[in-house]
């Protein structure tokens, strides 16, 4: 059974359409990237997935069950995590804090709890923080546990925020152009630990990038949008032999 | 990184919560050195400290520019007043009351915002609400007694009379300790790290499960909440309630206090309130001189240390860094 359904999904900003009528499924454990030019419609495609964008036609389908028209945080809870391209980290709160909030479902702490300090909630609270740390040791960046969010560097922040997306270990992972200004070591590491996630824990993976040989290193299948259409699905080595996708990027 | 030495980790000590008790234990003696002035206007401190704490909720933690303190404040004071005159009940029963006036009004304050009203829009949209209140405390006549006041006879505790300033510090004291430390535990849990993580980031917080109208709702009822209470406070300490409390330079008051205290730090509410109650008493003998020096304070303070008073203390000892204080 598919992870992810797409049917016919379009979204419309006024007259724009930036997704139009995309249709496609994903499977447990693949690694899906999406590519295409600038204004394809790739983010948009991820805010329709994640509640951010409303559809106006088509539906998508988690775990064979409705999520559009859900809210953000109920697509969040529902196991659809997400990176965002300019950076989604909160940037006054440290490196843990931020993987913390990324816990936010699972610190199932009630409100008068907390208030008056009951010793449950402080055990919860607790056992959230050093999960949180765990985490981010087990990605090799726990020494950057107590520094502000804004006070680390480009690649330290894309791990701390895939670290925080990951942190509820979701079925379904989306990474907003995690390679783009990474150096080539950094860039590495990060296919190493999408890898490793595959491998281990399962889950799926799709990724908007366009650094090429990143892509065709760590997907199963690229899908190609232009113009807010699917103009080609396929393997690395089918698709850069479409003779559309030449056009889109070529533009021959 | 890969190949980079293992750093261990350094774990700064923060504000622990051993302030909450030993602070207040400090200033126990205080009372028995200070006139009947100086015990005035610590009581005065001690109301404007959970102002500040109150205000810095929601302008600090979520990170929201909505001006509604004033009304909480005066509705806070109002409900006391009233409730303590018409209804005759003793003041200590009014605390509570009063805060939850104040929790309904911070909701209602914060709908605009969950209808995507931001920024300069909430906060025009927040002032007007308190000056919609200035004029229903004068129209509300038979309520308020209008423009001239309501009088607030001596506040009543467990059928005691606190006719002293000094029997009415210890009651505020016991207040403070305990809301900010309700406050502490509530910004130190997931619920102020979504409050925070709203303000640095909204869509990023909604992608990480966190239901953001709700939390939403939730600073700004427990900021109205704190606000109210101390409205209560104002009106057993003064025992006047009068509309012009509640103008448009008492919100710049409230404002200063969180800004020259420090932006999301309980610590900074807490100096804030001191600085912006001593100052004006301190010139007070010199006639247009008070506004001055209070004008000077709050720019250079902010000209010089834009995190507030707090951030010196902060990098001078590192007791003062909060946990959810950034410098």
């Amino acid at each position: 059974m598919a992870l992810l359904e797409l049917d016919d999904v379009t979204v419309r900003y006024g007259g724009l359409t930036a997704v139009a009528g995309v249709s496609l499924s994903l499977d447990p454990g693949e690694v899906r990237a999406i590519i295409g030019p600038n204004g394809a419609g790739k983010t948009t495609l991820f805010n329709a997935i994640t509640g951010h964008a409303m559809l106006a036609a088509g539906s998508i389908r988690f775990r064979a069950e409705r999520i559009d028209g859900l809210a953000p945080y109920l697509v969040s809870a529902k196991g659809v995590r997400r990176t965002f391209q300019n950076g989604g980290l909160f940037g006054e709160l440290t490196a843990l804090e931020n993987v913390l909030a990324g816990l936010h479902t699972q610190v199932p702490t009630g409100f008068f709890g907390v208030l008056f300090g009951m010793p449950a909630a402080r055990a919860t609270e607790r056992a959230a923080t050093s999960r949180a740390r765990g985490l981010l040791e087990l990605m090799g960046i726990g020494h950057l546990a107590d520094k502000p969010a804004r006070e680390l560097s480009g690649g330290q922040q894309r791990m701390v925020e895939i670290v925080r997306a990951l942190a509820t270990r979701p079925p379904l992972l989306l990474l907003d152009e995690p390679a783009v200004g990474l150096a080539p070591a950094v860039r590495e590491q990060l296919l190493g630990v999408i890898r490793r996630l595959v491998r281990e824990e399962g889950i799926a993976v799709v990724l908007i990038e366009h650094a090429i040989e990143f892509v065709m290193t760590v997907s199963d299948r690229i899908v190609v949008l232009n113009d807010g259409k699917v103009i080609a699905d396929g393997t690395p080595a089918e698709v850069p032999r479409n003779r559309e996708v030449l056009e889109a990027y070529l533009g021959h | 990184m890969p190949g980079a030495a293992p750093v261990s980790v350094v774990r700064v000590p923060t504000l622990g919560r051993w302030v909450f008790l030993l602070v207040p234990l400090l200033v126990l003696p205080v009372p028995f050195l200070v006139n009947r002035y100086i015990q005035y206007v610590l009581n005065l401190i001690l109301v404007y400290v959970l102002v500040g704490v109150g205000f810095n909720i929601v302008i600090g933690n979520l990170g929201q520019l909505a001006f509604a303190n004033v009304a909480l404040f005066g509705l806070g004071a109002y409900a006391s007043g009233i409730l303590v005159v018409h209804a005759g009940w003793p003041w200590w029963t009014t605390i509570v009351p009063a805060g939850l006036i104040g929790a309904l009004a911070g909701i209602l304050a914060s709908l605009p915002a969950l209808r995507r009203i931001r920024l300069f829009y909430l906060a025009i949209m927040t002032m007007a609400f308190g000056e919609l209140l200035r004029w229903i405390y004068i129209r509300a006549e038979p309520l308020t007694n209008g423009s001239m006041g309501l009088a607030v006879p001596p506040p009543v505790l467990l059928g005691l009379r606190l006719s002293s300033d000094r029997s009415k510090f210890y009651v505020f004291l016991v207040l403070v300790v305990v809301v900010v430390l309700l406050t502490s535990s509530l910004l130190r849990s997931r619920f102020g790290r979504a409050f925070m993580a709203i303000r640095d980031n909204e869509l990023a917080a909604a992608a990480m499960g966190i239901p953001t109208d709700r939390y939403f709702v939730l600073a700004f009822a427990w900021s109205g909440f704190v606000v109210g209470v101390a409205g209560a406070m104002y009106t057993a300490l003064v025992g006047h309630v009068t509309p012009e409390a509640f103008n448009l330079l008492e919100l710049i008051l409230h404002f200063a206090v969180v800004m020259v205290g420090g932006l999301a730090s309980l610590a900074g509410s807490v100096i804030g309130a001191i600085v912006l109650t001593t100052t004006p008493e301190l010139f007070r003998s010199f006639p247009g001189v008070q506004e001055l020096v209070l004008s000077f304070v709050i720019i250079g303070v902010l000209l010089f240390l834009p995190r507030g008073l707090v951030s010196l203390l902060a990098r001078r000892w590192s007791v003062f860094h909060e946990r959810y204080y950034r410098e």
